[in-house]
């Protein structure tokens, strides 16, 4: 039980930060309150997890064969890169941590599935690509339907709200289904855990990171998505949500703030305006070539470390 | 069906509608005021027209405290918040207008000349003619949303002529023999009663806004 701690943890902080991506909106324009926005976040991610997180488990599982020792250098790795990245300011992808730590691990057991890496690579080049696409699909028809039912501004407001917490519950949902992986994947490779045990632990430790320390997090980073008009908040919310699911049919873990910040530029594109900065484009690129390399050198770091013996007298 | 769900945003709905009531109860009251009493503020139904119009804005007044109330109360999106408290704001700014002519007339016992009269008259009527355009502009807001650009060109030349009508009666004061005081006093009374349709032109804009703002 000790050894799933680093996976606990790991999941700890990935629901206390993702949840923003899918809820941060409503909650930070006082839309809906938090306990309630987190109390839903928490049980669709734990639906998606035991629904869906079988696939991106295998994936994960198959990386690289394992030891129980190897799984908790590669989950206390891969929590420690977050960490460290958040502390740089770097938008970071638990996902891309987690696989860093593997390929360490796969490095040192000379053992890696090349062809099961190469499918995930090409989908973190393709998560933020498709939330651009998915974006500007969505607001297109989701638009045209809009416009036609000439809403006063009330209704507007009570569907768009509406909207905002089933795409939001959707989006729960997706992320409990993809990123369960990334949390307890590691132990199902040791051997130490079923796959039905693995998206349980994993969707329960999401969940309470959700409950116990999204708040400040919804309340802050939700607001940057607020700035857009409702509408496209709305687009937002729902191309994040079905990109990270469209990549958990596939069985690959994405990051959701990389989904997000693609629909955020696809809303962009379709209404002719500049919505992310050149900046943030510049970070969430640093963040993306570094979160493996730095997670990779971390768990190689942390394999020797706990493979160091005292030898007395020399 | 599922109404009881969005009691506030229908609460609010009412209210709005409520105020729009309202408004249209204190421009009769103010038009009466004026009517009445434009060529003689002495006369006997001024106070109490004028407490009457008085009374009925602090009533607008108290509406929109009750619908700010209401939508700060996690009712309704922070834009549509901010587009509602803003639209009410400027529709009070002319309730404001009306109290301060008959304060103007009242207070500083201002006699409009004979021979400005029948253009005073005609630029108060054009007024009141754009707030019950406006009225009907922020009616279609919350309700069938028709007709709302259309109604922005109307006030849009009703606002022109009634600027027209202010212009030539300044002057025309200007070139009488009235005593510069009296000259000055009437150049109040003509400017705020002007103010109406600016302000309500402004309004007009602000609902057009908020109706393109919610088309994708």
């Amino acid at each position: 039980m000790f050894s799933l701690l680093g996976g606990i943890f790991l999941g700890w902080s990935l629901g206390a930060n993702d949840a923003s991506n899918v809820f941060g909106s409503a909650v930070s324009s006082r839309m809906l309150k938090f306990w309630t926005a987190a109390v839903l976040a928490a049980i669709f991610v734990l639906l998606g997890a035991l629904l869906e997180g079988r696939s991106g488990i295998e994936t994960l599982q198959g990386l690289t064969q394992l030891t129980l020792q190897q799984a908790v250098v590669s989950s206390v790795a891969a929590a420690v890169t977050v960490t460290v990245m958040t502390v740089l300011g770097l938008p970071v992808s638990t996902s891309q941590a987690v696989v860093g730590a593997l390929i360490g691990i796969g490095i040192l057991n000379h053992h890696f599935n090349m062809t099961g890496l190469g499918k995930i690579v090409a989908c973190w080049f393709g998560t933020p690509v498709g939330g651009v696409l998915i974006a500007i699909i969505i607001y297109k028809v989701l638009g045209a339907f809009y416009n036609r039912l000439n809403l006063t501004m009330i209704q507007s407001d009570i569907l768009i709200r509406c909207g905002l917490i089933a795409g939001g519950s959707y989006g729960a949902y997706a992320l409990g289904a993809n990123n369960v992986a990334n949390v307890t994947a590691v132990y199902v490779g040791a051997g130490m855990l079923s796959i039905f045990q693995a998206a349980l632990i994993g969707g329960l430790s999401i969940g309470f990171g959700i409950l116990t320390y999204s708040r400040k997090v919804m309340e802050t980073v939700g607001s940057k998505l607020v700035r857009m008009d409702p509408f496209s908040a709305l687009v937002v919310v729902l191309a994040e949500a079905v990109t990270v699911h469209i990549y958990t049919l596939v069985g690959v873990p994405v990051s959701t703030s990389q989904a997000v910040v693609g629909a955020v530029l696809g809303v962009g594109l379709v209404k002719g305006i500049k919505t992310v900065s050149r900046r943030t484009l510049v970070n969430i690129a640093i963040g993306w070539l570094l979160t493996p390399l730095v997670a990779t050198g971390i768990s190689i770091a942390f394999y020797f470390a706990v493979h160091l013996h005292y030898i007395p007298g020399v | 069906m599922f109404g009881f769900l969005f009691k506030k945003q229908q609460q609010i709905e009412t209210l709005i509608f409520n105020y729009i009531e309202n408004f249209r109860k204190t421009q009769k009251l103010f038009s009466d005021a004026f009517t009445s009493c434009k060529s003689d503020p002495f006369c006997s139904d001024f106070d109490f027209l004028t407490k009457q119009t008085h009374k009925y804005e602090s009533r607008g007044d108290d509406i929109r405290d009750e619908i700010n109330d209401l939508m700060y109360g996690k009712a309704l999106l922070p834009e549509s918040r901010e587009d509602i408290m803003r639209l009410l704001e400027s529709v009070d700014k002319i309730l404001g207008h009306f109290e301060t002519i008959l304060h103007i007339i009242k207070g500083q016992k201002v006699v409009i000349p004979d021979f400005i009269m029948p253009k005073v008259q005609e630029l108060f009527t054009f007024s009141l003619e754009s707030c019950d355009l406006m009225l009907k502009q922020i009616e279609a807001l919350f309700s069938t949303q028709q007709g709302i650009r259309e109604l922005v060109s109307d006030i849009d030349l009703l606002e022109s002529r009634c600027d027209h009508i202010e212009r030539s009666l300044i002057s025309a004061v200007f070139s009488s023999d009235l005593d510069l005081a009296r000259k000055i006093e009437v150049k109040e009374l003509i400017l705020m009663i002007g103010n109406i349709s600016d302000q309500v032109d402004r309004v007009s804009k602000r609902v057009n806004i908020i109706r393109m703002k919610r088309i994708v």
